[in-house]
C-alpha cells in the first residue's frame, strides 16, 4: 500500500458575502485512504471540494496536495480528479472526448489516449456507448462517464462528489459494491462526498463529519457508530435511528449507573465525573434484547408496534415512564410482538452525552490515554 | 515523496495571470473603449457652461449657468420641449394600444400567426431614416401612392410632411410603422409565456373574456407593457433619424425635437453652447427613464432566465 | 377560444389583413417603384401593370446616370461599400472586445462590476449627439475625422451594450461546474474559454453579432454627424441622393431596396433570436 501525504487541510476558512461556509477546517487524508466526507445539505461540502480542487480559493488557511503548499496553483496544474454531483459532462463532445479530457490536456499521443480511455472505460461498462453524445447516455451512463472522466488521469487526488445521488437505487447498490475495489486500485487520496450515512459507512476508511462548517468528528466508521462525538453524529448514523434517553448519572461508590424504570444501567467506570449532571443516554437498538423477566436489570416495557426489516426486525417499545424505546434483533429470533416484556442493556456500547452542549462525555481513562497518545 | 515522482509538474516558469486580476483584463479592452466615449460626454458638459459659437471663436467664455436660465425664457426651448413631449406621448400610446392589440391577435401559436409576426419584423429591422425616405416617396404629391388614396377619401392636394398642421402626424405615422412591431412582440414573448391555469379558471367560472382581460391578462402582462413603454419612450423621446430624414426638423419649426435642435444649433447657428445645454436637459429627462426601465428590465431578464 | 363565433373568425381575418397590409405595403410598393421608368411612376392612377425594367439598378451598379440633362455619377455603390466595411468592422471589434468582457462579468463577480456593466448599458440609452458634437471637433484634431476607424470606434457605443448583454446571459447559462471539471481536468483557463464556453454560448454569440450588424447598418445619425462624403453608409447616402438624383424616382427606390435588403434577410434568417435580442435578453423568444 502506497503512504505519504495525500490532502491536507490546515485551518481552512471560507466566507461568503460575510457568511462562513467553512470555519477552520483540518483534514489529512494519505496517500491510498478513502475518507467519506458526511453531513447534511449545507454543511459546506461541495466548497471544502471544490477549495482542494482549487476552484475557489480559501479566504484563510492551508490546501496542501502531495506535501505542496497549493496557494498559487491553478485547478489544472493541481493532479487532482473530480467527480461532480450533476456530471458536469461537456454537453459539445462525446463520451469518449469527455473521459480522454485529462489526457489530451497532457498532451498525451492519440493512441495513448485510446487505451488510457479504453482501460478505464472497459473498468466502468461504459465501453461501448463511447461515441455518444452526453444527452444520449442515461443517467448511470452519465454518472460513469463522469467518473471515468474523473479516473481517467490516475489522479492521486480523487475527489467525489455525492456521485450516486443522481442514479436509481439499484445502480446505487451496484455501485457502492464496486467502488470500493475500484477506488482500492487507485491508490489515491481520496475524499468522497455523501449524505448518505451507509454510503459513508462502505466506502470510508474512515469518516469526516461536517456540519454547517465545522468538522464534528473524524473517525473509523466503528469510532462514529459506537462513539459519536455529539448527539447529532448519534441521530445521523444507524438505523433504526438510536434511542436518546435523558438521565442524570448516579453512583453507588464502585461504578456510575443510569437509572432507567427503577433498574440501573451501569455506565463506565470512566464517567464518574458526569455524576450528578443533567446528560443523554445513547443505546443503539442493537444494545437492547428482549429477556425474561425476572433478570438482572431487566427494564418493564409494553410492545407497540413491531416492525421486520430485511436482515433485523425492529420494535417499539413503551417504558413505564412512557418513553419510546426501540429495540433491535436480527430477523428470525423470537421475540414478543405485543404487551409487557422485559428488555436487557448491554451497556458496553452505551454513549453519555451532556444535554446542554449535545457532545459525548469522554470516559476519563480513554481521556486520559488521547492525552497520553497526543503527546507522544 | 512518492507523489512529486507522480505527478508531471516540470518547475518551468512562465507568466501567469492570477485569478483575481483576469476579469478585469477581459473586460479591460472594452472599457477603455467606453472611457474614450465618456470623455466626449465631459466635453459636453464643459461645452454647455459657456458661451460658445463656432462662428465667433474670439467670443467664448465661461458663461456658467447662462445657457441654461435663457432657456425659461426661450420660447424655442419651450417649442422644442413641447414637440419632444408630443411626439413621445402620440407614438408611445399609439404603439402601445396597435402592439397590445395585434399581440392578442397572434397570441395563439399557429403557423400563420408565426409568418405574420415574422413578417412583421421587417419595419422594425428597415433603418428608421431610410423608412423615412419611402414614406417620403408615399406621400410625394406628384405620384405618391398615399397622397392618391387620400385623395379619394375628400382630401384634395393634402400636403403631409409639408404642411406644418400634419407634419406631426405624418412622422407619427412613420414611427408608427417602425416600431409597433417591437412592442407587439415583446408583448406577444409575454402573451405567451403567461401561465393557463388563471385564464382556465376564469373560463370555468364564466367570467366574460373581456373582464378577465382586464382583471388577469393585462395585470399580468404589466411587467412586459412597463418595459416595452418605457424602452420605446426612451427613443422616442431621443428621435432624430426619421424626423431629419423626412422634414430636417420643418416646416418652420413643427418638428424641432432635442436632437434635431441641437443639431441644428450646432451646424448651423453653430451655436456649441447652446446645443450642449438642450442634450445635456435631454440627458437628464432619459437617464431619469432609463433608470426606471433598467429595473424593470433587470426583473424581466431575471424571470427569462429562471424559466428553463 | 374554442367558443369563436364566425362572425368573431371574420373580424380576426380582416383585423390581421389590414394589420398585414398596413407593414408590408410599403416595402411591397418601394420593391415595384425600383423596377419601374420614371414615366410608370409619374402615371396617375398608379397601376399595377407595368413591364419591369432593370434600368434603374443598371444605374447605380455602373454608377451612372443618363438622363436628359447629361450624365450623372452615382457614389451609391461605394456607399453600400461603406456601410458593409463599417458594419463588419464594427460587430467584429465589439465581438472581440464583448465576448470576453461578457464573460468576465458572467463568470466573475468582481469588485465594481454590475456598475461597470451598467453603465455600459447606460450608453445605449444616452442621446447620442450629446457624444457625437463634440467628437466632430476632437476627431478633427486626432485626424480621425477622415477614417473608418474613427467611426468603427463611435459604433462600438451601440454594438457593444447590445453583445455584451445577450452574450453575457448565455454565458451565465452555462453551468460553472461544467468549466470547473474542464480546468481540474489539466486545462488552462483561456482553453476553457475557448474550448468550453466559446462553442456553448455560440448561438448567442452568432445572435448579438447578427443583430449588431443590423443596428450598425441601419444607424443613421453617427454617420451624418462624423463622416466625411467618402464614407457615408448608404442611410446617409440614400438622403444625399435624393437631393443629388432630383426627379430619379426610380432609381431612389433601388437605392432603398439595396440599401434596406441585407437586413431584412439577415433578419429573417436571425428571426429566432430576435426577440431576445431586441429586448437585450429581457425576454425568451
Amino acid at each position: 500500500m502506497m503512504t505519504g501525504p495525500g490532502i491536507e487541510l490546515v485551518d481552512v476558512t471560507k466566507r461568503f458575502k460575510g457568511q462562513t461556509v467553512l470555519d477552520g477546517v483540518s483534514l489529512a487524508v494519505p496517500q491510498g485512504e478513502t475518507v467519506a466526507l458526511f453531513g447534511p445539505s449545507g454543511a459546506g461540502k461541495t466548497v471544502l471540494l471544490r477549495l482542494i480542487a482549487g476552484v475557489i480559493e480559501p479566504d484563510a488557511g492551508q490546501v496542501r496536495l502531495g506535501g505542496r503548499d497549493m496557494a498559487a496553483v491553478p485547478p489544472e496544474d493541481r493532479g487532482v480528479g473530480m467527480a461532480f454531483q450533476n456530471f458536469a459532462l461537456f454537453p459539445h463532445r462525446s463520451a469518449f472526448e469527455n473521459i480522454a479530457s485529462p489526457l489530451e490536456a497532457r498532451r498525451h499521443s492519440a493512441g495513448a489516449m485510446r487505451a488510457g480511455v479504453e482501460t478505464v472505460a472497459r473498468m466502468l461498462k461504459i465501453d461501448h456507448v463511447l461515441g455518444h453524445a452526453p444527452r444520449a447516455l442515461s443517467n448511470g451512463q452519465k454518472q460513469r462517464t463522469a467518473l471515468a472522466r474523473a479516473l481517467a488521469g490516475r489522479p492521486k487526488i480523487l475527489l467525489l462528489d455525492d456521485p450516486l445521488c443522481n442514479v436509481d437505487a439499484k445502480l446505487r447498490f451496484e455501485m457502492r459494491l464496486e467502488l470500493p475495489r475500484l477506488l482500492a486500485e487507485e491508490q489515491a487520496a481520496t475524499l468522497y462526498v455523501t449524505q448518505d450515512y451507509r454510503e459513508a459507512m462502505a466506502l470510508g476508511d474512515r469518516i469526516a463529519i461536517l456540519d454547517r462548517g465545522r468538522l464534528v468528528q473524524i473517525g473509523t466508521p466503528a469510532d462514529i457508530y459506537f462513539a459519536p462525538a455529539t448527539i447529532q453524529v448519534a441521530r445521523l448514523f444507524g438505523d433504526p435511528t438510536i434511542n436518546l434517553l435523558d438521565v442524570i448519572p448516579e453512583t453507588d461508590g464502585r461504578r456510575p449507573f443510569a437509572r432507567l424504570s427503577d433498574t440501573r444501567a451501569p455506565l463506565d467506570t470512566g464517567l464518574v465525573h458526569a455524576v450528578g449532571r443533567p446528560c443523554v443516554l445513547g443505546l443503539r437498538p442493537e444494545a437492547l434484547r428482549f429477556v425474561a423477566a425476572g433478570t438482572a436489570g431487566a427494564v418493564p416495557v409494553t410492545v407497540e408496534a413491531e416492525t421486520p426489516l430485511n436482515e433485523k426486525t425492529v420494535t417499539l417499545a413503551v417504558t413505564k415512564r412512557g418513553r419510546e424505546i426501540l429495540v433491535s434483533r436480527p430477523s428470525g429470533t423470537p421475540g414478543p410482538v405485543d404487551g409487557p416484556a422485559h428488555v436487557g442493556i448491554d451497556a458496553s456500547h452505551a454513549v453519555l452525552f451532556d444535554r446542554s452542549s449535545g457532545d459525548r462525555i469522554v470516559p476519563k481513562a480513554d481521556a486520559d490515554a488521547h492525552k497520553r497518545g497526543a503527546a507522544a | 515523496m512518492p507523489l512529486a515522482a507522480a505527478v508531471p509538474a516540470p518547475p518551468r516558469r512562465r507568466f501567469r495571470i492570477g485569478p483575481r486580476l483576469l476579469p478585469y483584463l477581459l473586460s479591460l479592452p472594452a472599457l477603455l473603449v467606453c472611457i474614450g466615449i465618456l470623455i466626449p460626454f465631459g466635453t459636453a458638459i464643459y461645452y454647455s457652461l459657456q458661451r460658445y459659437r463656432l462662428s465667433q471663436p474670439w467670443a467664448r467664455s465661461m458663461n456658467w449657468g447662462e445657457n441654461y436660465i435663457n432657456f425659461l425664457s426661450d420660447p424655442s426651448f419651450w417649442n422644442t420641449l413641447q414637440v419632444s413631449l408630443t411626439y413621445t406621448v402620440l407614438t408611445v400610446g399609439l404603439e402601445l394600444v396597435l402592439g397590445l392589440g395585434i399581440a392578442l391577435l397572434l397570441q395563439k401559436r399557429t403557423l400563420l400567426n408565426n409568418v405574420i409576426s415574422v413578417t412583421l419584423l421587417l419595419p422594425l429591422m428597415t433603418a428608421p431614416a431610410l423608412a423615412a425616405l419611402m414614406w417620403k416617396l408615399m406621400t410625394n404629391p406628384n405620384f405618391g401612392v398615399l397622397s392618391y388614396l387620400v385623395g379619394f377619401v375628400g382630401f384634395e392636394d393634402f400636403r403631409w410632411a409639408s404642411d406644418p398642421s400634419t407634419a406631426l402626424l405624418t412622422v407619427v405615422l412613420v414611427d408608427i410603422w417602425v416600431y409597433t412591431p417591437f412592442i407587439m412582440i415583446l408583448l406577444l414573448a409575454g402573451l405567451r409565456s403567461l401561465p393557463t391555469q388563471p385564464f382556465e379558471a376564469a373560463a370555468l367560472d364564466g367570467v366574460p373574456r373581456f373582464v378577465a382581460f382586464f382583471r388577469i391578462t393585462l395585470p399580468m402582462l404589466m411587467p412586459y407593457i412597463l418595459t416595452a413603454a418605457l424602452f420605446r419612450m426612451l427613443e422616442s423621446i431621443q428621435q432624430f433619424d426619421i424626423i431629419y430624414a423626412m422634414t430636417q426638423g420643418g416646416p418652420g419649426d413643427t418638428l424641432t425635437v432635442f436632437q434635431v435642435e441641437a443639431y441644428l444649433n450646432f451646424f448651423q447657428s453653430t451655436n456649441v453652447g447652446r446645443s450642449a445645454a438642450l442634450l445635456l436637459i435631454l440627458w437628464a429627462i432619459t437617464f431619469f427613464f432609463s433608470n426606471l426601465f433598467i429595473k424593470n428590465w433587470l426583473r424581466l431578464r431575471e424571470r427569462a432566465r429562471g424559466e428553463h | 377560444m374554442e367558443h369563436e363565433s364566425r362572425l368573431e373568425r371574420w373580424l380576426r381575418g380582416i383585423a390581421l389583413a389590414l394589420v398585414v397590409t398596413f407593414f408590408m405595403f410599403p416595402i411591397v410598393w418601394i420593391v415595384l417603384m425600383s423596377f419601374q421608368t420614371n414615366e410608370t411612376i409619374l402615371r396617375m392612377p398608379p397601376s399595377l401593370l407595368f413591364t419591369p425594367t432593370l434600368s434603374n439598378y443598371e444605374a447605380l451598379i455602373t454608377g451612372r446616370l443618363v438622363s436628359n440633362a447629361g450624365v450623372l455619377e452615382i457614389e451609391f455603390m461605394s456607399n453600400l461599400m461603406n456601410s458593409a466595411i463599417l458594419s463588419v468592422g464594427s460587430v467584429t471589434i465589439a465581438l472581440l472586445l464583448g465576448v470576453p468582457a461578457a464573460y468576465a462579468f458572467a463568470r466573475h463577480q468582481f469588485r465594481g462590476s454590475e456598475d461597470i456593466a451598467f453603465t455600459l448599458l447606460s450608453f445605449r440609452f444616452a442621446p447620442p449627439l450629446l457624444v457625437l458634437l463634440p467628437l466632430t471637433l476632437y476627431f478633427q484634431e486626432l485626424g480621425l475625422a477622415d477614417t473608418y476607424v474613427g467611426l468603427i470606434w463611435v459604433y462600438q457605443l451601440i454594438c457593444l451594450p447590445l453583445i455584451l448583454w445577450i452574450v453575457r446571459g448565455y454565458f451565465e447559462d452555462i453551468s460553472p461546474d461544467v468549466e470547473y471539471a474542464y480546468r481540474i481536468s489539466g486545462h488552462s483557463w483561456w482553453a476553457t474559454f475557448r474550448d468550453i464556453a466559446l462553442p456553448l454560448a455560440r448561438p448567442g454569440i452568432a445572435a448579438a453579432g447578427l443583430l449588431a450588424f443590423i443596428f450598425a447598418w441601419n444607424n443613421f445619425i453617427f454617420a451624418l454627424v462624423l463622416a466625411s462624403a467618402d464614407k457615408q453608409p448608404v442611410t446617409v447616402g440614400a438622403l444625399a441622393f435624393v437631393t443629388a438624383s432630383g426627379i430619379q424616382y426610380g432609381q431612389i427606390a433601388a437605392a432603398i431596396v439595396l440599401s434596406i435588403a441585407p437586413t431584412l434577410a439577415l433578419a429573417l434568417y436571425a428571426q429566432r433570436y430576435l426577440v431576445e435580442g431586441l429586448s437585450l435578453g429581457a425576454v425568451k423568444g
